[in-house]
């Protein structure tokens, strides 16, 4: 199926760019529990041409959510109810084999958080982009291998030491750059990655995201970076969208979104970050810690319990991800002025509580950056 | 601006955590799956008859030159031996010496070797190096030479003794391993805080790496009681060290001098220790990864 | 509190086709003052861990005095000497390796303290006590903390156990190595205003370690901050000045990573970037960081510049033969 955009639903306006399309994607996950969500109702589109930038804390189940994208969602995890239309492939969710290893590196290049995870140690980089070739029916596995030299060198990497070295012969900074190859080498159209610059310092950090912007723009893709670190993308991103407790509770252009946040967790995160400029005195740390996989409200606003302009209405049903402006998605009751005035307060007491409290409850949440699943 | 209060919403944040368990952790771990429930009754059940058996029986069985090497019987139900005695009396006496120096064996074994690992893999320099030139020389030494020599000056028919020479020549195989892990434990952040802090050695030692590897001691302890078994079983056997009484080894040995391979009648003899070494072993086997769960904290939920 | 002179160290490597040295640090100078602050910033490899490891004792210099509390330590041994370092507690990276996973918080915080009770004289019930002060003071709930098990607790409250932990034994000094890099960065602020505010009310010396220089902001006032490369400072200066009037190319590269928030900031007009990756083979005959200098001369490869003093500032410092200072960092926009 050659498909160039991918298809409206009945009722839906053709949105000519739409490289992905995930629509009421659910993905659970099977705990002592039962079956829990750690992404809920997830509505979200990336255009060809557009770089959005997916922030959320741990445990907001921003991975989960990328990770769907190729169907990757393993046991006991599953995709409950949604759809993932991908272009040229259709709805991923519906895939699996062959065809979904096609689209995986062939439609889709997915760039693993800390890229060393992803590479055989054993094998040097050279023969793992021959076995990709192979895994993926190339007819001249050996153009891989031109074709990621070429990536090499412009990434400013001297292209024969990294085909010839193993993973551990390479600095952070470089593996990183090798994930981004072996998601693009095989002329991808959507290139995701899952926190690029972790464990890298700031220079590096700064040279992969030029990297990343600059394949971006001459190949045309639809790019997706998933970050906990709202800062990393605020330069690079075309559009903005922020996930909490498994629900996408803003998103918009980037510029907007940050000069005008409209959902009180997005006001409070970006105060929370630490800046190289501004008032020092005016930033402050959330409240309380993010919600995983147990403690994440079954009914209500996930958001409730840390939000100031909580009201009755919160408790009772969760509010719908709505397009409040052309473009622009909220998922909040509280008036837009509200919201703005609060983003615009210097310093409140905000919350529950000023300082972070460990609750009595037993739970083993995590607010760091390297946890596992349900993230 | 309306705050909200925390107690408004406990219902909702239901913690969906399952309840803490009031049974005792061992019980829990031993018995929580069928197969580590089944074996550990086993073990009991071997423990019972170490305990027991020898007490059933007078101090020479009674033999039955009538019936030789027979075949299983209501009368005897694994048949009798070269001398026509009961072939499970046999076994029931002989369970004491076996599992007793065993059981001796393991334990002085591990906690030499544990002691010597955690020791010369904590501190540097001198003390470091003079335990395992020792360990070296241990692991060189051979030990079944050692223990056919051993065996012609001292009687081997007390299970203590037994267990200690197998304890005290066996203890280095434990040792390398346990240093390698307290070598790796030192780069983690606690045991550098601990040093920092200024915590004495015997602290850090005792209360804070020996927990971190007490799986590993624990799974040992559960290897070397098997090894043990099968390595005094081993030395009865090949006649390499003179029997003075019923265990055993000495059984199996009997039953291959005796020509059981032979009359088919005869297998029970054979096959009786055989099965109730194999039996142990599995037993022990299937409660080696229980020990994990015992010791780590993590996994006990 | 803490003087450093010339402090060198080098990390021999041996092959079979020779020895490669690796010098981690080449003569580095600081005083940190009782109360005081100093952040150190660099890349990775620049030496900074080394530098943090070698203040709380648990690495060796090779050249170069070391004074805690007016006292050398070359000159002290044994007790004394880890009496002296105990004075310097480190905050480690990593929350998760930090703590003991088989023992309980209770037994974590009891452990030093039941040290501490007997060298101060008191009794058994003091130990609870100064446990459940310790957890109030980091912000954490005494009694629903101490039962638990280091896995059961988030990063971010890990991590305020490790800084109660380093406060059972009094210490004047905290050095905190890349503390809040493996915590989510909306709960960073909380760990770093916690440090400011130790240090405002215990008069706890701070050595921030980090690669992230937006923290070093956040650590209370009078700091000061010192640029590393490849174990050498090359700027060192007021927190604020450094960042906003950085005069060597390094410390402006740097400076120009930090991404700027497109909405609420404006990006600096003299952004920069690095020549090169970083080669740690390069020989050290001139500027280290002349092969990477975009405005490197010609004698930066063969005269090696110390640290000078900038425009007649003796508290901005410098090493650059031709120091020049550059709107890198952001500005932030009129909402």
């Amino acid at each position: 199926m050659v498909d160039l955009i991918v298809r409206p639903r009945a009722g839906e306006t053709i949105d000519t760019d739409a490289a992905v399309r995930i629509r009421d994607l659910t993905v659970v996950y099977k705990t002592a529990a039962g079956e829990l969500p750690a992404v809920s109702h997830a509505n979200l589109t990336l255009r060809a041409g557009e770089i959005t930038g997916l922030v959320g804390e741990s445990g907001s189940g921003k991975s989960t959510l990328a990770l769907s994208i190729l169907n990757g969602v393993r046991a006991p995890g599953r995709i409950s109810t949604g759809s993932v239309d991908v272009v040229n492939a259709g709805d991923v969710t519906t895939l699996a084999g062959a065809e979904l290893r096609q689209v995986r590196g062939g439609t889709v290049g997915y760039v693993f958080q800390a890229s060393q995870n992803s590479l055989n140690p054993l094998k040097t980089i050279g023969k793992q982009l021959l076995d990709l070739g192979r895994s993926h029916g190339v007819a001249d596995p050996k153009s891989l291998i031109r074709r990621a030299r070429e990536l090499a060198e412009q990434m400013g990497m001297d292209a024969d030491r990294v085909i010839m070295s193993h993973q551990h012969e390479l600095s952070g900074g470089m593996r990183q750059r090798v994930g981004i190859i072996f998601a693009l080498v095989l002329n991808a159209k959507v290139l995701i990655l899952d926190e690029p610059t972790t464990a890298l310092d700031m220079l590096s950090q700064a040279a992969v995201l030029e990297i990343v912007r600059q394949v971006h723009k001459e190949r045309h893709l639809a790019t997706l970076i998933v970050t906990h670190d709202m800062g990393v993308v605020a330069e690079l991103a075309d559009r903005l969208a922020v996930m909490y407790g498994g629900r996408l509770v803003e998103d918009g252009p980037a510029l907007d979104v940050l000069r005008q946040p409209e959902h009180p967790y997005t006001a409070a995160l970006i105060r929370a970050m630490p800046r190289i400029v501004g008032d020092t005195a005016s930033a402050r740390a959330l409240p309380g810690r993010p919600p995983d996989l147990m403690t994440v409200p079954r009914r209500g606003c996930v958001f409730r319990d840390r939000c100031p302009l909580a009201m009755p209405k919160c408790a009772d049903t969760e509010p719908q991800l709505v397009e409040w402006m052309p473009g622009r998605h909220r998922a909040c009751y509280a008036d837009l002025s509200d919201v703005t005035a609060f983003a615009a307060q210097p310093a409140t007491s905000v919350g529950a509580a000023a300082q972070p409290t460990a609750t009595a409850t037993p739970e083993a949440g995590s607010d760091t950056v390297t946890e596992g699943a349900g993230q | 601006m309306v705050i909200a209060t925390a107690d408004a919403i406990v219902d909702e944040t239901e913690i969906v955590a399952p309840p803490a368990s009031r049974v005792p952790l061992v019980i829990r771990v031993l018995f929580g799956r069928p197969t580590r429930a089944v074996a550990t009754v086993i073990l009991l059940l071997f423990a019972l008859m170490a305990i027991i058996g020898p007490m059933l029986y007078p101090n020479n069985l009674r033999v039955d030159p009538e019936h030789i090497f027979a075949g299983p019987s209501a009368k005897h139900w694994l048949g009798t031996d070269y001398a026509g005695a009961d072939v499970l009396a046999e076994i029931l006496v002989g369970s004491r010496y076996v599992i007793t120096s065993a059981i001796i064996a393991g334990i002085l074994m591990v906690a030499i070797g544990t002691a010597v690992g955690l020791i010369s893999g904590y501190y540097r320099g001198v003390a470091e190096s003079g335990l395992m030139r020792i360990t070296d020389f241990m692991l060189t030494l051979p030990s079944l030479p050692l223990l056919i020599v051993l065996s012609q000056k001292w009687k081997f028919g007390s299970p203590l003794m037994m267990g200690l020479i197998l304890g005290i020549t066996g203890w280095a195989f434990i040792a390398r391993p346990i240093r390698s892990q307290a070598l790796s434990l030192r780069e983690r952040g606690f045991l550098e805080a601990a040093r920092g802090l200024g915590l004495p050695a015997r602290h850090v030692i005792w209360r804070e790496i020996l927990p971190n590897v007490a799986p590993f001691v624990a799974m040992n302890l559960l290897l070397s009681f098997i090894g043990s078994i099968y390595a005094q079983t081993g030395l009865f056997f090949l006649g390499a060290v003179p029997y003075s009484s019923t265990n055993w080894g000495v059984m199996l040995r009997q039953a291959v001098e005796g020509g059981a391979l032979q009359a088919s009648s005869a297998i029970a003899y054979l096959l009786a220790p055989m099965g109730c070494i194999m039996l142990i072993n599995l037993c022990v086997v299937l409660l080696l990864d229980a020990t994990d769960e015992l010791f780590n904290p993590r996994l006990r939920g | 509190m803490i003087e450093a002179h010339g402090i060198r160290r080098t990390y021999h490597r041996r092959t079979l086709l020779g020895r490669t040295d690796v010098k981690a640090l080449r003569g580095v100078d600081f005083e940190l003052p009782n109360g005081g602050a100093i952040s150190f910033i660099g890349e990775s490899g620049c030496g900074k861990t080394t530098l943090g490891k070698i203040l709380t004792g648990l690495e060796s210099y090779d050249e170069g005095t070391l004074m805690i509390d007016g006292v050398d330590v070359a000159k002290t041994s044994g007790k004394k000497r880890a009496r002296l370092f105990r004075q310097v507690q480190m905050i480690h990276q990593d929350p998760y390796s930090a703590l003991n996973p088989t023992r309980t918080i209770r037994q974590i915080l009891g452990d030093p303290l039941a040290m501490r009770a007997s060298e101060l004289g008191k009794p058994k019930s003091w130990i609870d006590e100064r446990a459940a002060e310790l957890l109030n003071l980091v912000g954490l709930d005494a009694e629903g903390v101490l039962p638990k098990y280091p896995h059961a607790l988030s990063g971010g409250q890990r991590q305020r156990i490790v800084i109660a932990r380093a406060l059972t034994v009094d210490p004047e000094v905290l050095i905190a190595d890349e503390c809040v890099s493996m915590i989510d960065v909306s709960m960073r602020l909380g760990i770093l205003k916690l440090l400011r505010d130790l240090r405002a009310d215990l008069g706890i010396s701070l050595m921030f370690i980090t690669h992230d220089v937006a923290t070093a902001r956040y650590i209370g006032d009078g700091g000061e901050l010192h640029v590393i490369y490849r174990g050498e400072v090359i700027e060192r200066g007021p927190t604020d000045q450094v960042i906003t009037e950085p005069v060597h190319p390094y410390t402006q590269c740097l400076l120009s990573a930090v991404p700027v928030m497109h909405g609420l900031e404006e990006s600096g007009s003299d952004r920069l970037v690095p020549l090169a990756t970083l080669d740690e083979r390069v020989a050290a005959d001139g500027c280290l960081f002349a092969p990477r200098c975009p405005f490197a001369q010609a004698n930066c490869s063969t005269e090696h510049p110390t640290l000078m003093s900038y425009a007649g500032d003796d508290g901005h410092r410098h090493a650059c033969f031709y120091p020049e200072p550059r709107r890198v960092v952001a500005t932030e926009l009129a909402v």
